[in-house]
Protein backbone atom coordinates (compact mmCIF):
# COMPACT_ATOMS: atom_id res chain seq x y z
CA UNK A 1 0.00 0.00 0.00
CA UNK A 2 1.12 3.20 -0.89
CA UNK A 3 0.42 6.54 0.16
CA UNK A 4 -0.83 7.75 -3.49
CA UNK A 5 -3.19 4.83 -3.21
CA UNK A 6 -4.95 5.62 -0.36
CA UNK A 7 -4.92 9.22 -1.71
CA UNK A 8 -6.96 7.89 -4.54
CA UNK A 9 -9.39 6.18 -2.55
CA UNK A 10 -10.22 8.97 -0.29
CA UNK A 11 -11.40 11.29 -3.37
CA UNK A 12 -14.19 9.09 -4.23
CA UNK A 13 -15.46 8.62 -0.18
CA UNK A 14 -15.03 12.18 0.37
CA UNK A 15 -17.32 12.71 -2.73
CA UNK A 16 -19.92 10.67 -1.74
CA UNK A 17 -20.46 12.42 0.93
CA UNK A 18 -20.56 15.92 -0.63
CA UNK A 19 -22.81 14.23 -3.17
CA UNK A 20 -25.20 13.71 -0.52
CA UNK A 21 -25.14 16.55 0.84
CA UNK A 22 -25.39 18.32 -2.59
CA UNK A 23 -29.15 16.05 -3.16
CA UNK A 24 -30.25 16.69 0.98
CA UNK A 25 -33.66 17.83 -0.05
CA UNK A 26 -34.42 14.58 -1.61
CA UNK A 27 -33.45 12.55 1.39
CA UNK A 28 -32.10 14.57 5.13
CA UNK A 29 -31.99 12.18 7.03
CA UNK A 30 -29.93 9.84 4.52
CA UNK A 31 -27.62 13.02 3.86
CA UNK A 32 -27.28 13.68 7.49
CA UNK A 33 -26.22 10.04 8.57
CA UNK A 34 -23.69 9.78 4.95
CA UNK A 35 -21.89 12.99 5.11
CA UNK A 36 -22.22 13.66 9.11
CA UNK A 37 -21.29 10.41 10.39
CA UNK A 38 -20.43 7.51 8.04
CA UNK A 39 -17.83 8.85 6.13
CA UNK A 40 -16.30 11.62 7.87
CA UNK A 41 -16.45 8.50 11.05
CA UNK A 42 -14.78 6.46 8.12
CA UNK A 43 -11.85 9.18 6.83
CA UNK A 44 -11.00 9.45 10.85
CA UNK A 45 -10.51 6.38 11.32
CA UNK A 46 -8.02 6.18 8.50
CA UNK A 47 -6.39 9.36 9.59
CA UNK A 48 -6.15 7.91 13.46
CA UNK A 49 -4.78 4.65 11.85
CA UNK A 50 -2.40 6.61 9.87
CA UNK A 51 -1.08 8.64 13.05
CA UNK A 52 -0.39 5.81 15.06
CA UNK A 53 1.50 4.11 12.41
CA UNK A 54 3.80 7.21 11.82
CA UNK A 55 3.63 9.99 13.62
CA UNK A 56 6.51 8.74 16.39
CA UNK A 57 8.84 7.96 13.44
CA UNK A 58 7.75 11.74 12.01
CA UNK A 59 10.32 14.41 11.71
CA UNK A 60 9.57 18.37 12.86
CA UNK A 61 6.27 19.43 14.50
CA UNK A 62 3.56 21.91 15.47
CA UNK A 63 6.25 24.24 16.98
CA UNK A 64 7.24 26.56 14.10
CA UNK A 65 6.11 26.91 10.13
CA UNK A 66 9.22 24.83 9.13
CA UNK A 67 8.54 21.95 11.52
CA UNK A 68 5.42 21.39 9.97
CA UNK A 69 6.62 22.04 6.51
CA UNK A 70 9.20 18.82 7.64
CA UNK A 71 6.27 17.09 9.11
CA UNK A 72 4.69 17.27 5.54
CA UNK A 73 7.60 16.44 3.81
CA UNK A 74 6.89 12.69 5.22
CA UNK A 75 4.14 11.61 2.64
CA UNK A 76 2.47 9.68 4.82
CA UNK A 77 1.91 12.07 7.45
CA UNK A 78 0.73 14.82 4.50
CA UNK A 79 -1.29 12.15 3.37
CA UNK A 80 -3.01 12.18 6.98
CA UNK A 81 -3.14 15.96 7.02
CA UNK A 82 -5.49 15.68 3.76
CA UNK A 83 -7.87 13.46 5.34
CA UNK A 84 -7.90 15.68 8.35
CA UNK A 85 -9.26 18.23 5.49
CA UNK A 86 -11.77 15.79 3.91
CA UNK A 87 -12.86 14.40 7.06
CA UNK A 88 -13.54 18.26 8.87
CA UNK A 89 -14.82 19.78 5.66
CA UNK A 90 -17.28 17.11 5.26
CA UNK A 91 -18.45 17.40 8.68
CA UNK A 92 -18.35 21.58 8.16
CA UNK A 93 -20.96 21.20 5.25
CA UNK A 94 -23.56 18.28 6.77
CA UNK A 95 -23.61 21.19 9.49
CA UNK A 96 -24.40 23.90 6.88
CA UNK A 97 -26.83 21.81 5.71
CA UNK A 98 -28.42 21.12 9.26
CA UNK A 99 -28.23 24.82 10.30
CA UNK A 100 -29.91 26.02 6.96
CA UNK A 101 -32.78 23.55 7.07
CA UNK A 102 -33.38 24.50 10.77
CA UNK A 103 -33.33 27.92 9.73
CA UNK A 104 -35.20 27.63 6.76
CA UNK A 105 -32.54 28.45 4.06
CA UNK A 106 -33.30 27.61 0.51
CA UNK A 107 -30.83 24.98 -0.82
CA UNK A 108 -30.26 27.48 -3.72
CA UNK A 109 -28.45 29.61 -1.52
CA UNK A 110 -26.67 26.80 0.01
CA UNK A 111 -24.99 25.26 -2.41
CA UNK A 112 -22.60 27.38 -3.76
CA UNK A 113 -21.55 27.52 0.71
CA UNK A 114 -21.17 23.87 0.16
CA UNK A 115 -19.03 24.14 -3.36
CA UNK A 116 -16.72 26.48 -1.15
CA UNK A 117 -16.14 24.22 1.76
CA UNK A 118 -15.67 21.88 -0.55
CA UNK A 119 -12.52 23.04 -2.56
CA UNK A 120 -11.68 26.07 -0.07
CA UNK A 121 -13.08 25.18 3.65
CA UNK A 122 -12.79 27.84 5.69
CA UNK A 123 -14.22 30.10 2.95
CA UNK A 124 -17.55 28.00 2.65
CA UNK A 125 -18.01 28.77 6.12
CA UNK A 126 -17.37 32.50 5.98
CA UNK A 127 -20.06 32.32 3.06
CA UNK A 128 -22.74 30.75 5.19
CA UNK A 129 -22.12 32.83 7.67
CA UNK A 130 -22.41 36.10 5.37
CA UNK A 131 -25.53 34.41 3.95
CA UNK A 132 -27.18 33.92 7.77
CA UNK A 133 -26.38 37.08 8.67
CA UNK A 134 -28.15 38.71 5.80
CA UNK A 135 -31.00 36.45 5.82
CA UNK A 136 -31.76 37.50 9.96
CA UNK A 137 -31.32 41.11 8.57
CA UNK A 138 -34.51 40.36 6.19
CA UNK A 139 -36.75 38.25 9.11
CA UNK A 140 -35.88 41.25 11.31
CA UNK B 1 -28.86 -32.11 34.50
CA UNK B 2 -30.78 -28.74 35.29
CA UNK B 3 -29.06 -25.49 33.84
CA UNK B 4 -29.47 -22.09 35.28
CA UNK B 5 -31.75 -20.14 32.75
CA UNK B 6 -29.92 -17.16 31.99
CA UNK B 7 -32.16 -13.85 30.82
CA UNK B 8 -31.81 -12.90 27.73
CA UNK B 9 -31.97 -8.79 28.24
CA UNK B 10 -28.95 -8.05 27.26
CA UNK B 11 -29.29 -4.15 27.98
CA UNK B 12 -29.10 -5.42 31.32
CA UNK B 13 -24.75 -4.77 31.23
CA UNK B 14 -25.36 -0.96 31.39
CA UNK B 15 -27.29 -0.88 34.27
CA UNK B 16 -25.10 -3.61 36.29
CA UNK B 17 -22.09 -2.26 35.31
CA UNK B 18 -22.07 0.30 33.42
CA UNK B 19 -18.44 1.52 33.22
CA UNK B 20 -17.16 -1.83 32.67
CA UNK B 21 -19.70 -2.18 29.43
CA UNK B 22 -18.55 1.05 28.48
CA UNK B 23 -15.33 0.28 28.44
CA UNK B 24 -15.06 -3.63 26.62
CA UNK B 25 -17.42 -1.26 23.55
CA UNK B 26 -14.19 1.21 23.91
CA UNK B 27 -12.05 -1.46 23.60
CA UNK B 28 -13.15 -3.26 20.80
CA UNK B 29 -14.19 -0.19 18.83
CA UNK B 30 -10.06 1.30 19.22
CA UNK B 31 -9.17 -1.74 17.10
CA UNK B 32 -10.90 -0.19 14.03
CA UNK B 33 -8.07 2.62 13.96
CA UNK B 34 -5.35 0.03 15.48
CA UNK B 35 -6.54 -2.36 11.83
CA UNK B 36 -6.17 0.57 9.80
CA UNK B 37 -2.75 1.37 11.33
CA UNK B 38 -1.88 -2.53 11.17
CA UNK B 39 -2.86 -2.19 7.06
CA UNK B 40 -0.61 0.75 6.53
CA UNK B 41 2.54 0.18 9.06
CA UNK B 42 5.14 -2.61 7.43
CA UNK B 43 7.22 -2.35 10.89
CA UNK B 44 7.39 -5.64 12.27
CA UNK B 45 8.24 -6.83 15.52
CA UNK B 46 9.70 -10.33 16.26
CA UNK B 47 8.28 -11.32 12.78
CA UNK B 48 4.97 -10.02 12.77
CA UNK B 49 3.62 -6.53 12.64
CA UNK B 50 3.83 -4.35 15.44
CA UNK B 51 0.33 -3.86 15.56
CA UNK B 52 -0.73 -7.78 16.98
CA UNK B 53 -0.30 -7.09 20.16
CA UNK B 54 -2.06 -4.13 20.71
CA UNK B 55 -4.98 -6.00 18.96
CA UNK B 56 -4.47 -9.46 20.97
CA UNK B 57 -4.54 -6.65 24.17
CA UNK B 58 -7.83 -4.89 23.44
CA UNK B 59 -9.65 -8.50 22.23
CA UNK B 60 -8.39 -10.02 25.33
CA UNK B 61 -9.82 -6.97 27.76
CA UNK B 62 -13.08 -6.16 25.80
CA UNK B 63 -13.65 -10.02 26.43
CA UNK B 64 -12.53 -10.06 30.14
CA UNK B 65 -14.34 -6.76 30.94
CA UNK B 66 -17.54 -7.87 28.84
CA UNK B 67 -17.52 -10.92 30.86
CA UNK B 68 -17.69 -9.38 33.74
CA UNK B 69 -20.25 -6.13 33.15
CA UNK B 70 -22.35 -9.78 32.12
CA UNK B 71 -21.58 -11.29 35.73
CA UNK B 72 -22.45 -8.32 37.78
CA UNK B 73 -26.12 -9.38 37.60
CA UNK B 74 -25.55 -11.79 39.62
CA UNK B 75 -24.03 -10.04 42.37
CA UNK B 76 -26.13 -8.89 45.28
CA UNK B 77 -27.64 -5.27 44.87
CA UNK B 78 -26.16 -3.75 48.11
CA UNK B 79 -22.39 -5.10 46.72
CA UNK B 80 -22.44 -3.08 43.75
CA UNK B 81 -24.14 0.01 46.06
CA UNK B 82 -20.80 0.13 48.57
CA UNK B 83 -18.19 2.87 48.19
CA UNK B 84 -15.60 0.42 47.84
CA UNK B 85 -16.81 -0.92 44.67
CA UNK B 86 -17.34 2.18 43.08
CA UNK B 87 -13.65 3.39 44.05
CA UNK B 88 -12.23 -0.42 42.63
CA UNK B 89 -14.38 0.41 39.13
CA UNK B 90 -12.58 3.37 39.03
CA UNK B 91 -9.25 1.79 39.69
CA UNK B 92 -10.18 -1.08 36.70
CA UNK B 93 -10.67 1.09 34.30
CA UNK B 94 -7.73 3.71 34.86
CA UNK B 95 -5.41 0.36 34.86
CA UNK B 96 -7.33 -0.79 31.74
CA UNK B 97 -6.45 2.36 30.23
CA UNK B 98 -3.31 2.53 31.35
CA UNK B 99 -1.99 -0.41 30.21
CA UNK B 100 -3.91 -0.13 26.67
CA UNK B 101 -2.13 3.20 26.16
CA UNK B 102 1.48 1.39 27.33
CA UNK B 103 1.00 -1.45 24.60
CA UNK B 104 -0.17 0.69 22.33
CA UNK B 105 2.29 3.48 22.68
CA UNK B 106 5.15 0.89 23.07
CA UNK B 107 3.70 -0.58 19.46
CA UNK B 108 3.69 2.98 17.78
CA UNK B 109 7.06 3.64 18.76
CA UNK B 110 8.29 -0.02 17.77
CA UNK B 111 9.39 -1.91 20.75
CA UNK B 112 8.33 -4.09 23.17
CA UNK B 113 6.20 -3.51 25.95
CA UNK B 114 6.90 -6.05 28.04
CA UNK B 115 10.26 -7.85 28.56
CA UNK B 116 12.09 -4.06 27.69
CA UNK B 117 15.11 -3.60 29.23
CA UNK B 118 15.72 -0.37 28.04
CA UNK B 119 14.72 3.10 29.78
CA UNK B 120 12.48 4.13 29.99
CA UNK B 121 10.33 1.49 29.08
CA UNK B 122 12.15 -0.52 31.75
CA UNK B 123 11.06 2.21 34.92
CA UNK B 124 7.22 1.72 33.92
CA UNK B 125 7.21 -1.95 33.55
CA UNK B 126 6.77 -2.78 37.54
CA UNK B 127 4.20 -0.13 37.93
CA UNK B 128 2.54 -1.74 34.56
CA UNK B 129 2.73 -4.71 36.83
CA UNK B 130 0.51 -3.51 39.36
CA UNK B 131 -1.71 -1.80 36.90
CA UNK B 132 -2.22 -5.37 35.34
CA UNK B 133 -2.58 -6.73 39.45
CA UNK B 134 -5.43 -3.79 39.67
CA UNK B 135 -6.81 -4.98 36.34
CA UNK B 136 -7.11 -8.91 37.39
CA UNK B 137 -8.44 -8.05 41.10
CA UNK B 138 -11.65 -6.67 38.85
CA UNK B 139 -12.53 -10.80 38.86
CA UNK B 140 -11.29 -11.30 42.54
CA UNK B 141 -13.81 -8.76 44.21
CA UNK B 142 -16.66 -9.66 41.72
CA UNK B 143 -16.03 -13.35 42.55
CA UNK B 144 -16.04 -12.41 46.90
CA UNK B 145 -19.32 -11.00 46.62
CA UNK B 146 -20.88 -13.29 44.56
CA UNK B 147 -20.45 -15.41 47.45
CA UNK B 148 -23.59 -13.82 49.21
CA UNK B 149 -25.80 -14.25 46.13
CA UNK B 150 -29.04 -15.74 45.78
CA UNK B 151 -28.43 -18.62 43.61
CA UNK B 152 -28.64 -22.24 42.92
CA UNK B 153 -25.56 -23.57 45.22
CA UNK B 154 -23.35 -25.19 42.02
CA UNK B 155 -24.01 -22.26 39.62
CA UNK B 156 -22.89 -19.74 42.69
CA UNK B 157 -20.13 -22.03 43.45
CA UNK B 158 -18.52 -21.94 40.04
CA UNK B 159 -18.60 -17.67 39.24
CA UNK B 160 -17.02 -17.59 42.30
CA UNK B 161 -14.47 -20.39 42.25
CA UNK B 162 -14.18 -19.15 38.22
CA UNK B 163 -13.87 -15.68 39.15
CA UNK B 164 -11.13 -16.18 42.33
CA UNK B 165 -9.40 -18.57 39.93
CA UNK B 166 -8.91 -16.27 37.32
CA UNK B 167 -7.20 -13.80 39.85
CA UNK B 168 -4.75 -16.75 41.70
CA UNK B 169 -3.63 -18.29 38.70
CA UNK B 170 -3.16 -15.21 36.57
CA UNK B 171 -1.11 -13.50 38.94
CA UNK B 172 0.85 -16.64 39.45
CA UNK B 173 1.43 -17.49 36.03
CA UNK B 174 1.43 -13.63 34.84
CA UNK B 175 3.65 -12.75 37.48
CA UNK B 176 5.87 -15.43 37.24
CA UNK B 177 6.31 -15.09 33.73
CA UNK B 178 6.81 -11.50 34.48
CA UNK B 179 10.12 -12.31 36.27
CA UNK B 180 11.61 -13.98 32.81
CA UNK B 181 13.76 -11.98 30.32
CA UNK B 182 10.96 -13.42 27.92
CA UNK B 183 7.76 -15.58 27.85
CA UNK B 184 10.13 -18.18 25.67
CA UNK B 185 11.87 -20.56 27.79
CA UNK B 186 14.23 -21.27 25.10
CA UNK B 187 15.10 -19.87 21.60
CA UNK B 188 13.08 -20.55 19.00
CA UNK B 189 15.14 -21.28 15.49
CA UNK B 190 12.16 -22.03 13.25
CA UNK B 191 9.36 -19.38 14.81
CA UNK B 192 6.07 -22.35 14.25
CA UNK B 193 3.46 -21.18 16.40
CA UNK B 194 0.23 -21.99 17.09
CA UNK B 195 -2.26 -20.27 14.58
CA UNK B 196 -4.15 -17.13 16.05
CA UNK B 197 -2.70 -17.74 19.42
CA UNK B 198 1.02 -17.46 18.50
CA UNK B 199 2.57 -19.64 21.24
CA UNK B 200 5.58 -21.30 20.27
CA UNK B 201 5.21 -25.02 19.41
CA UNK B 202 8.96 -25.49 19.59
CA UNK B 203 9.84 -24.31 22.85
CA UNK B 204 8.05 -23.57 26.29
CA UNK B 205 5.68 -20.53 26.41
CA UNK B 206 4.29 -19.25 29.64
CA UNK B 207 1.67 -17.47 27.79
CA UNK B 208 -0.40 -20.85 27.56
CA UNK B 209 -0.73 -21.06 31.36
CA UNK B 210 -1.33 -17.49 31.61
CA UNK B 211 -4.56 -17.96 28.98
CA UNK B 212 -6.40 -20.48 30.73
CA UNK B 213 -5.48 -19.32 33.99
CA UNK B 214 -7.50 -15.86 32.68
CA UNK B 215 -9.78 -17.96 31.33
CA UNK B 216 -11.29 -19.96 34.41
CA UNK B 217 -14.00 -17.09 34.62
CA UNK B 218 -15.47 -19.04 31.68
CA UNK B 219 -14.64 -22.47 31.92
CA UNK B 220 -15.95 -23.19 35.51
CA UNK B 221 -19.13 -21.13 35.17
CA UNK B 222 -20.05 -23.51 32.35
CA UNK B 223 -20.09 -26.47 34.40
CA UNK B 224 -22.09 -24.98 37.07
CA UNK B 225 -24.57 -23.54 34.86
CA UNK B 226 -24.78 -27.00 33.29
CA UNK B 227 -24.95 -28.75 36.83
CA UNK B 228 -26.98 -25.56 39.14
CA UNK B 229 -27.63 -26.91 42.10
CA UNK B 230 -24.98 -29.38 42.39
CA UNK B 231 -21.76 -28.27 44.02
CA UNK B 232 -19.40 -31.23 43.95
CA UNK B 233 -18.84 -31.38 39.95
CA UNK B 234 -17.88 -27.55 40.38
CA UNK B 235 -15.46 -28.34 43.01
CA UNK B 236 -14.26 -31.09 40.92
CA UNK B 237 -13.65 -29.03 38.00
CA UNK B 238 -12.12 -26.14 39.71
CA UNK B 239 -9.40 -29.02 41.08
CA UNK B 240 -9.16 -30.08 37.72
CA UNK B 241 -8.86 -26.56 36.06
CA UNK B 242 -6.62 -25.61 38.31
CA UNK B 243 -4.20 -28.97 37.63
CA UNK B 244 -4.34 -28.74 34.26
CA UNK B 245 -3.21 -24.75 34.37
CA UNK B 246 -0.53 -25.49 36.56
CA UNK B 247 0.55 -28.68 34.39
CA UNK B 248 0.61 -26.29 31.40
CA UNK B 249 2.55 -23.84 33.29
CA UNK B 250 5.00 -26.50 34.35
CA UNK B 251 5.55 -28.07 30.97
CA UNK B 252 6.25 -24.43 29.75
CA UNK B 253 8.97 -23.97 32.37
CA UNK B 254 10.22 -27.23 31.21
CA UNK B 255 11.02 -25.63 28.47
CA UNK B 256 8.34 -28.03 26.13
CA UNK B 257 5.87 -26.77 23.62
CA UNK B 258 2.24 -26.83 24.25
CA UNK B 259 1.63 -28.94 21.14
Amino acid sequence: MTPQMLFSLSGPVALLGWLALALSPLAPRVAQVVAGSVVPLVLAVAYAGLILAFWSGAEGGFGSLADVALLFGNPWLLLAGWLHYLCFDLFVGAWIVRRARAEGVAHGFVLPCLALTFLFGPVGYLAFGALRLIQSQHKG
Amino acid sequence: MSTFPLTHDDSRIWRDAPAYAGLALFLALAMAPTLAAMAVDPRQFQGESIWLKPLKFHIALAIYLGTLAFYARWMPEAARATRFWRWHVRAVVFAVLAEAVWIGGAASVGTASHFNTALPWSAIYPVMGLLATVLTSAALVMGLAIRKADLPAGFRLSLVTGLVLTFVLTLVTAGTMSGFPSHHIGVPMTGAVVPILGWSREVGDLRVAHFFATHALHALPLVGWLMADRTAPVWAAAVLYTALVTGLFAQALAGFPVI
